[in-house]
């Protein structure tokens, strides 16, 4: 389903709108953008896991099994991410090819911080997930929250230009870990026309923050609420 | 019938809020971005891109509401709900007919605020025009939500409705003029404006732009109203059909 919709978002929105805005190579830069978006909301869907988990009965089995809650919440968040980034690989490769990337050893270092951004991802879902006790719910904040994470991030257009388009916008671009992820993949790709960051290693050191608070959090909430049957 | 589907589509309110939000972010954010990096040749063509799609979002809302009718017929197909719908003391066709309206009724709803929206920021139309403007998009409202309930029909499990509706959703709104100019269209491909043309998502966007934004869409061809009637008699014929079919076999 999101093969579909990541081709139809390449080879019609990503071919079109290039032919409309004056950001040079958009349509490298929209594809690059494109493949960090599906990555994380790829990621988030470890959050709607722990729903059904909890509604068969799977959550009980999780927590019999001989590992500290620790272990289970890093688990779960090492495992969401991998499991996205699997998924998205494909995708990932199929927008490399497309767009033309040519550097492998700045694409290492972006690879990285793209698993610790998909990791991230899922601590910060596992969180919502356990904090809101309600599929719908959660489905109605994750539904916002993708409304403005995306689109208050440069996975669609640079940060220059948002902040010129609103300064506000722009403080909350600043610091999106979308906007690092988009960045440093784009860097990676080592293609120069649509790489906007002068420093890789600010955007690197944003991911592992995001990466370290949300898995920090996630440990935390997910050991206070699960105790006397609070995932029901 | 309707009021059925009514007091169902408000329980959704929580997800109707977040889905509002999610078309507000696209453009107070997305639309006011893009705004700042149409190429000057663009820009000479539709003026500004937040008044350009303040249009396509509505039709974009009453796409995503109208839609919502196929879910629940999906659902209902699941669960078996259709014993309690062949009980009620009326004939089938109606019974289909009034899910696709109240599908089409709901879009319509959910849009108003859209729309609202749309006119305190691009200028109002006068009451006949107010009045083609709402015929137009009841009419596009019934026929997506006759796509809606036909794919429902079709499709044996949630998660392959859903798949049919992302399909549906981006070849619909990617190749319409509902986020860019048929002209931008154009120069991506003589292929991809043929089909844009004859979408009835452009056709009701550009029809509400043609009366909001004269100056710059004064070209626009009410032939797409013919489309768009087109679309709406197809699929509410289908989705009778369909949904016939459907609780007959059950």
């Amino acid at each position: 389903m999101r093969a579909i919709w990541f081709v139809s978002q390449v080879v019609l929105f990503g071919v079109i709108a290039a032919n409309m805005v004056s950001v040079p190579d958009y349509f490298q830069y929209y594809v690059a953008g494109l493949s960090v978006m599906t990555l994380y909301s790829t990621a988030i869907f470890i959050g709607f896991d722990i729903y059904e988990e909890a509604e068969h009965g799977v959550f009980e089995y999780l927590l019999s099994l001989p590992v500290s809650r620790r272990d289970l919440v890093i688990g779960r968040s090492i495992g969401g991410g991998l499991r996205a980034f699997i998924y998205v690989g494909p995708l990932v490769a199929i927008s490399l090819i497309v767009i033309g990337a040519i550097n492998p050893l700045n694409f290492a270092v972006a690879l990285f911080a793209l698993f610790l951004f998909s990791f991230g991802i899922s601590g910060m879902s596992i969180a919502i997930a356990v904090l809101i006790k309600s599929s719908d719910r959660f489905d109605i904040f994750m539904g916002v929250l993708d409304a403005f994470i995306v689109r208050l991030s440069t996975s669609m257009y640079p940060l220059a230009v948002i902040q010129g388009t609103n300064p506000i916008y722009g403080w909350a671009a600043n610091f999106n870990p979308l906007t690092f992820a988009a960045d440093l993949f784009r860097w990676g790709t080592g293609i120069e026309k649509i790489i906007y960051i002068q420093n890789p290693l600010l955007s690197l050191i944003g991911i592992v923050a995001f990466f370290g608070l949300f898995t920090l959090l996630g440990i935390t909430i997910y050991e206070r609420m699960i105790e006397g049957g609070g995932w029901r | 019938m309707v009021e059925h589907d009514f007091r169902n589509f408000f329980r959704y309110k929580w997800w109707l809020v977040g889905l509002i939000s999610m078309n507000l972010a696209d453009l107070f954010v997305s639309a006011l971005v893009y705004n700042t990096i149409l190429k000057l040749s663009v820009r000479s063509e539709i003026g500004s891109y937040f008044n350009f799609f303040a249009p396509g979002l509505a039709v974009t809302g009453l796409f995503a509401s109208a839609f919502m009718i196929g879910r629940e017929v999906n659902m209902e197909r699941r669960r078996e709900v259709h014993h309690y719908m062949l009980s009620l003391p009326m004939a089938r066709w109606e019974l289909a007919i009034g899910r696709v309206l109240s599908g089409g009724l709901r879009g319509m709803m959910y849009m108003s605020p859209l729309l609202l929206t749309c006119f305190i920021f691009v200028g109002f139309p006068t009451v006949w025009q107010l009045l083609l403007i709402l015929a137009v998009l009841f009419l596009l409202a019934v026929g997506i939500s006759g796509l809606s309930i036909s794919i429902a029909a079709s499709t044996s499990s949630l998660e392959k409705f859903i798949t049919a509706r992302g399909a549906v959703y981006y070849v619909l709104f990617f190749c319409s003029t509902v986020f860019y100019p048929i002209q931008v269209i154009q120069s991506a491909g003589p292929a991809l404006a043929t089909l844009a043309e004859i979408n009835p998502l452009s056709g009701a966007s550009d029809m509400i732009r043609s009366i909001l934004l004269p100056q710059f869409f004064k070209n626009f061809s009410y032939l797409s109203i013919l489309y768009i009637a087109a679309f709406s008699a197809i699929f509410t014929s289908t989705a009778t059909f369909a949904y016939m079919k459907l609780i007959e076999r059950a």
